[in-house]
């Protein structure tokens, strides 16, 4: 190799340029401090505890759980608010000094929730004041609570992965909810038959929802209009004609506003078990399609030929057209899948729950799915994960209201958002969303 | 598999892009296309590949006319492309990617058969000595390992036509050495393999046969054994050029731009300039030589104001630059030509005349008090136009009407229109036509003799060796070495550009 030393001394050479060994290490350096911080963090909140603990263990704390969905057998975890904050404290320092001592090779993440867990049973506790809970009903409410929002974001989740983002979510489940109640309604008058009624009500909502979709899907693609305007004009637009027909129509003729409602379903032989019976085997259907979906989803995006291409075309559309595929037509049948979940999604809230359909009933769950989807990392269960976060909050809030614990309701019904800007920011490390979502493809 | 492209012609709006075009090639024949952009290569490859139709004119496989209605009839037929840009889903694995489109699949339910799959590139890439790692992610690997997987992926497909679009833009010459082997056992085993490149010495390297296309047409059909780079550039040109523009021994003066231990960092806020120190002196041109992001576009953009400095000094004219805002560094006598013209040079929406004086509208003669004196900006702008030789209809064309050369040559001649200290060029001939890239080396030798210090960053070592006095090499944010414009040659570039094996592991 020649090089020649440029003259005079100015300049550098390629004999005297050193590698600069520090620059390789800078991330790994930043990695350890943030490591640090981390563990330290961790162990003040640790300490932060056991003070709490200190002064908390005269306060009572008593879960009760149903032991059979039958009969009065109760079982009872009495202790007091001071070993929650004891508990809650012994974790956060254990898992600290596991992260001062790994160091920055500390896979933290999963441990958040032997953190927060502990914390969250003590500060139900501390709010409860010595308040007996029934622990059985605040799980079911949280399975229960989370089933629109599962569904809602598996749609979500159906929509960004093939690249077309999805905040219409809301006003599909919106229309979804009207739909399946008017039919319900009048299927239910004209035949008598529950369930005959119910499945016709939840087809329609899922057929008018999926045709949402498609329209989103052809002003999306045929006509470029931004994906966040398209699904906002459809967002509004259904807050429109929904209180236009509840103030019209269901609110003079009652008689198309009493929709055949869902019961909970005693799975058999699981619903008898002790304990977790009541809790997971005694919920509505909604739940375990839910659940159903979630698996199915899940293989599907991940283990399939229509999977691998759904996500190439939410990642880079371009390459998956250049080896042949229909980018176009896999965001059609992505935005009408996520429409149909969303019909589904829509006809739980007055079907399971309310019993008859109300101006705006949705009340942002659509968004809160938006923000399980983001929660999850795009993944089905991830998602779920998310979804049982927000249930689990809502579910809690509704028993300390009943309860009269002085908590501001709105501020657990903020938790979901709180979360996700937590999320969003990269607090709790960074989620990466489908690349080229949003942005229109040209085919051809 | 034998191919013939017959009569093809294909008419976009105001365009002729490609005018009656045929060629052919042989079975195991490396066909090398060789033209200046927009000389109509690529359109006719999309065309091949079933991205455009052709109005007229035919695809002739193996003796059998075929029309691609899409991209997935083109793979059917056996033509595999690699684009220019890649082609590969980021967050994909390798057997994912590559599969993509052509998956095997078991079960009612279509479930990819990842092991089937893997077992095929696994063959594959040992078959063709690709050394491709199976299950690494697409995103961590580096780019000259990329481009194997885009040829695994037309191997995946059975493809026997193999076309090339321009794959060397991205790679060291190392990588280029070995990109031309595999394409040469490749055409042993019997593919066809068509390299589309605008670059002499790659279609002399690797080509059995050359053909060279100027603004849509077949200008003339050759082999390496009887042309020369010479000839090949005239034929592409259309008239005879000068492939190095003539220049006299440089006359270092004072040292006009001081960088000691610069540190920047890039977008995603990672360290780019690893402590840089260089020196460029009063009519010298320094180039800086290196492969795409080994952070000379950080460097440049430090230098002209447009990027925090993280630590060291930049030091302009016997200024040191702080915290510099564009317009104090270009105050001091800084003519910058950016590296994306469409982007940072000119703004396509405004006419030639406001772009002409969008660095200096706010100081006489254009403007008075804040109100513009037009009469000043159209005479100055005329004489612009006129001085540099642009092609525009008038100065109140749109900038972005123009062809690429005459936007080049708008930058430039703005940039030059007031006395300058320092010229600070990135890849000041990128995409242009040979002529043009002539006239703008020659505009900037100009410069240097005038008493300019110049520097000069590019990936292309034609033109670091046409224009540098003093030859840099950038590897990995730091300059791994310099050497005299005499004393360097295509191998001791590519060496250093390699940086990995020979410059910082030795140096260290």
């Amino acid at each position: 190799m020649t090089t020649t030393a440029a003259p005079g001394g100015e300049g550098v050479s390629a004999t005297t340029t050193s590698a600069r060994p520090h620059h390789e290490g800078l991330a790994a350096r930043r990695a350890l401090r943030n490591a640090r911080i981390r563990g330290a963090v961790f162990l003040a909140i640790g300490v932060y505890a056991f003070y709490l603990a200190s002064s908390a263990f005269s306060t009572p704390a008593s879960f009760l759980f149903r032991f059979f969905n039958t009969g009065q057998e109760r079982f009872e975890i009495a202790t007091s608010v001071g070993l929650l904050w004891l508990v809650s404290g012994l974790a956060s320092a254990l898992v600290g000094g596991l992260q001062l001592w790994r160091g920055a090779a500390f896979r933290w993440r999963p441990w958040l929730f032997v953190v927060i867990a502990p914390i969250v049973v003590a500060v139900f506790g501390a709010l409860l004041d010595g308040t007996t809970a029934n622990f059985t009903n605040v799980l079911r409410g949280s399975l229960e609570l989370a089933t629109p929002l599962t569904l809602g974001a598996m749609a979500g989740i159906l929509s960004e992965r093939s690249g077309m983002l999805n905040i219409a979510l809301n006003g599909k489940m919106l229309v979804g909810a009207c739909v399946s109640v008017i039919v319900g309604s009048v299927v239910l008058r004209f035949t008598g038959n529950v369930i005959v009624s119910t499945t016709i009500a939840i087809a329609a909502a899922m057929a008018v929802s999926g045709v949402l979709g498609l329209l989103l899907a052809w002003l999306g693609i045929r006509y470029k209009v931004d994906q966040i305007i398209a699904g906002t004009v459809i967002n509004i637009g259904a807050l429109g004609i929904t209180n236009f027909l509840f103030l019209r129509v269901l609110g003079r003729n009652p008689e198309f506003n009493t929709p055949p409602t869902v019961a909970a379903m005693q799975l058999p032989i699981l619903s008898d078990l002790p304990v977790v019976g009541p809790i997971l085997f005694s919920l509505r259907p909604y739940v375990y399609i839910a659940l159903v979906m979630m698996v199915v989803l899940t293989y599907f995006i991940y283990r399939t030929r229509w999977g691998l291409r759904l996500r190439a075309s939410g990642e880079k559309p371009a390459a998956a057209g250049t080896v042949g595929i229909n980018v176009i037509r896999i965001r059609y049948q992505a935005l009408l899948l996520a429409g149909l979940i969303c019909g589904l999604a829509g006809s739980y809230l007055p079907l399971a729950t309310a019993g008859s359909f109300q101006m705006d009933m949705v009340a942002g769950k659509g968004f809160i799915a938006l923000a399980a989807m983001i929660f999850g990392a795009w993944h089905p269960i991830g998602a779920f994960g998310a979804a049982l976060v927000f249930g689990f909050a809502d579910s809690a809030q509704a028993l300390l209201s009943v309860l009269g614990v002085a908590v501001p309701p709105q501020l657990l019904n903020s938790v979901p958002y709180v979360i996700t800007i937590v999320v969003v920011a990269g607090v709790v490390g960074r989620v990466r969303g489908p690349a080229s979502a949003g942005q229109p493809y040209e085919q051809g | 598999m034998r191919l013939e492209l017959r009569d093809i012609t294909k008419r976009f709006p105001g365009v002729l892009a490609n005018d009656r075009i045929s060629v052919s090639a042989d079975k195991g024949e490396v066909l090398g296309m060789l033209g200046e952009n927009g000389a109509g290569k690529t359109t006719l490859m999309n065309i091949l590949s079933g991205l455009y139709r052709p109005d007229s004119g035919e695809i002739v496989i193996e003796g059998t006319p075929r029309t691609f209605d899409d991209p997935a009839a083109a793979i059917r037929a056996g033509v595999g492309m690699v684009h220019q840009h890649f082609m590969l889903v980021p967050v994909f694995d390798v057997v994912e990617a590559v599969a993509l489109g052509s998956e095997p699949v078991t079960g009612a339910l279509g479930t990819f058969n990842r092991a089937e799959a893997r077992r095929r590139i696994v063959e594959l890439s040992e078959q063709y000595k690709l050394n491709v790692p199976p299950d690494a992610k697409i995103e961590s690997l580096p780019v000259g390992v990329r481009q194997r997987v885009e040829i695994l992926k037309a191997l995946y497909r059975k493809s026997d036509i193999l076309v090339l679009d321009e794959p060397s833009a991205v790679l060291t010459p190392h990588e280029t050495e070995e990109l031309f082997s595999i394409i040469r056992s490749l055409a042993k085993a019997g593919t066809t393999v068509i390299f589309i490149t605008h670059k002499l010495n790659e279609v002399l390297a690797v080509a059995d046969k050359i053909v060279v296309l100027r603004r849509g047409r077949v200008a003339g059909t050759t082999t390496p054994q009887e042309t020369s780079r010479q000839a090949l550039a005239n034929m592409m040109v259309g008239r005879d050029v000068e492939l190095i523009v003539p220049k006299g021994p440089a006359k270092p003066g004072e040292v006009v731009l001081s960088i000691t231990d610069l540190e920047v960092r890039d977008d995603r806020l990672e360290v780019a300039v690893k402590g840089i120190d260089l020196d460029v002196r009063a009519g010298e041109i320094v180039a800086i030589a290196g492969v795409q992001g080994n952070g000379q576009t950080e460097l440049i953009e430090a230098i002209v104001g447009l990027r925090a400095v993280d630590a060291g000094t930049i030091n302009i004219a016997g200024h040191d630059i702080g915290h510099p805002s564009p317009r104090m560094v270009s105050d001091l006598g800084v003519a910058h030509i950016p590296e994306d013209r469409g982007r940072d040079g000119l703004i396509p929406y405004m006419t030639v005349a406001d772009n002409y004086i969008l660095d200096s509208y706010h100081n006489a003669p254009y403007s008075r008090r804040g109100v513009f004196d037009l009469k000043a900006v159209s005479e100055r702008a005329r004489q612009g136009v006129e001085d540099f030789d642009i092609r525009t209809p008038s100065i109140e064309t749109l900038a972005g009407a123009l062809s690429g050369g005459n936007q080049q040559k708008v930058v430039v001649a703005r940039e030059f229109s007031f006395p300058v200290k320092l010229v600070v060029a990135a890849q000041p001939t990128r995409g242009l036509d040979v002529g043009s890239i002539e006239y703008i080396h020659r505009r900037i030798v100009e410069q240097r003799d005038r008493g300019a210090a110049i520097l000069i960053v590019s990936t292309e070592l034609d033109e670091i060796l046409a224009v540098g006095d003093r030859i840099a090499v950038m590897y990995d944010g730091q300059i791994v070495g310099i050497l005299e414009g005499e004393s360097a040659t295509y191998e001791n570039l590519g060496l250093l550009m390699g940086g990995a094996e020979f410059g910082v592991g030795t140096a260290a």
